[in-house]
């Protein structure tokens, strides 16, 4: 069947299987290969995507109910003006072992702060609950997502700054 | 493999007309989360799909002359966070937050919870405490409104036809001398599938301090969540106290006995069944935090 599905900004017109999963057209169709398989049932959170600013597993949807959404995969997160602020800090803390999980926890972590700028431990934790790192770096992820949460310091500190997390929001 | 054939609705009427086409082999797939994995798994494809997602109309919360109206493709996240679910059938809104994940809980539905027809569903338990109808609409264009219990007959089984698509669950709203609540316990604390969940509605006499009535919904314990008519009537008149928690912890265990008699997770669900009893008893706030006594 054709699918008009806009991915990371841009529209695509493409032929797909009707029962195709979302992370089989990103990945095989469109060569999206950040989007990770993992489990294939819900479990892991290494596909996860953000359809209209929401975190979703894309092993769970087809692409066409993706239809007339707007799709950002990590491919998508970093601007003109370089990487998103969330991945600056996944590097900075030392959030990445083997990587793999990496890419659908930035996705929830974006999805997460796209709601809530200024998010709780306890509601990282629960927005995460749904992606697992095997090499167990948990701390690190989310002291990474708190450091890119960050609310301003008091007082002292200037005006809010203008967005730096380029196209993405 | 033959490619199953995908009807995408828009709205109710050219869903009514997808129904009419549908066959025993067909599926409604309203969120994906359990319909998707299952085929991706088995690789098995439905002769013809029929993507529920896009019939925008039956995505609503609504309070109506007391009743409480939900559409069915309401997903968990926005059941949690509804005003009115938090306000008039709390346990509704926190079963839909201890559903899987966020992922999850973004895009599965409560009439995809219900179709799908899992013994440890959690809004199924929830709604079967609230009393819910199940309203549906059929490939004539035929309404009609039975009770959940009676949709849910089996594990995975529904009483549902081939042509019948769920489009609103509804109960009477909670009032203020009513409390409720819901609790589960899975093999970790989120992101689980429940091994055992209970949804409590109590009609609290605050003056008296006294349970005048309660409904009892246990899920995970065989075929399909059900009420448990005893164990609702061992809390009736009962007053607000370490007493009656352990009574009502001792009752959940002797429900869990009767429904899955001589089965392997008996051991097992009888004893969780105290500590769940003591989380839900607990959370309903109507006295001090009582504690099981275990041995």
């Amino acid at each position: 069947m054709r699918l008009s599905l806009n991915v990371n900004g841009m529209e695509h017109e493409l032929d797909v299987r009707p029962t195709a999963r979302l992370i089989d057209v990103l990945r095989l169709q469109l060569g999206l290969t950040g989007v990770k398989e993992g489990c294939s049932e819900g479990e892991c959170g290494a596909c996860t995507v953000i359809v209209d600013d929401k975190a979703v597993n894309s092993c769970l949807v087809l692409a066409a109910q993706a239809r007339g959404k707007k799709v950002l995969t990590v491919e998508g997160l970093a601007g003109d003006d370089g990487l998103d602020l969330l991945q600056r800090m996944f590097i900075e803390h030392g959030a990445v072992q083997c990587g793999y999980c990496t890419p659908g926890m930035l996705m929830s972590a974006k999805a997460l702060l796209m709601a809530d700028p200024h998010p709780t431990e306890e509601a990282i934790r629960l927005a995460l609950a749904g992606n697992l790192c095997r090499c167990t770096g948990y701390t690190t992820i989310v002291a990474a997502v708190r450091a890119a949460s960050e609310p301003p310091a008091e007082p002292a500190t200037p005006p809010p700054e203008p967005d730096r997390e380029g196209g993405a929001v | 493999m033959v490619g199953a054939e995908l009807l995408t609705p828009g709205g109710i009427q050219e869903l009514t007309a997808a129904l009419q086409r549908a066959t025993p082999s067909s599926r409604l797939l309203a969120g994906g989360t359990d319909l998707i994995r299952s085929m991706h798994q088995s690789h098995w494809e439905p002769d013809l799909l029929i993507d529920l997602s896009g019939v925008r109309e039956l995505d609503y919360v609504r309070l109506e002359d007391g009743m409480l109206r939900v559409g069915a493709l309401t997903t968990f996240a926005e059941l949690q966070a509804d005003p009115l679910v938090r306000r008039h059938a709390r346990c509704l809104a926190e079963a839909a937050a201890q559903v899987g994940s966020a992922q999850i809980r973004n895009v599965a539905t409560v009439g995809g919870n219900i179709a799908n027809a899992s013994p440890c569903a959690d809004t199924v338990t929830a709604l079967v405490a609230l009393g819910a109808e199940v309203r549906t609409i059929d490939g004539g264009g035929r309404t009609t409104t039975r009770p959940l219990t009676q949709i849910t007959v089996g594990s995975g089984r529904t009483s549902l036809a081939p042509d019948e698509a769920i489009a609103e669950v509804s109960f009477a709203a909670l009032g203020a001398d009513q409390r409720t609540t819901f609790a589960k316990i899975g093999s970790r604390s989120t992101v689980t599938v429940a091994r055992l969940s209970m949804a409590l509605v109590v009609d609290y006499d605050a003056d008296a301090m006294t349970l005048s009535g309660a409904r009892v919904a246990l899920g995970a314990v065989g075929e399909a969540a059900f009420r448990d008519p005893r164990l609702e009537e061992l809390l009736e008149g009962r007053p607000a106290n370490n007493e009656s928690a352990r009574l009502f912890a001792a009752g959940c265990t002797d429900a869990v006995r009767r429904a899955i008699p001589g089965r392997y997770s008996l051991p097992y669900k009888q004893h969780a069944a105290v500590g769940l009893a003591y989380n839900a008893w607990n959370a309903l706030g109507l006295c001090d935090r009582c504690e099981p006594v275990w041995g």
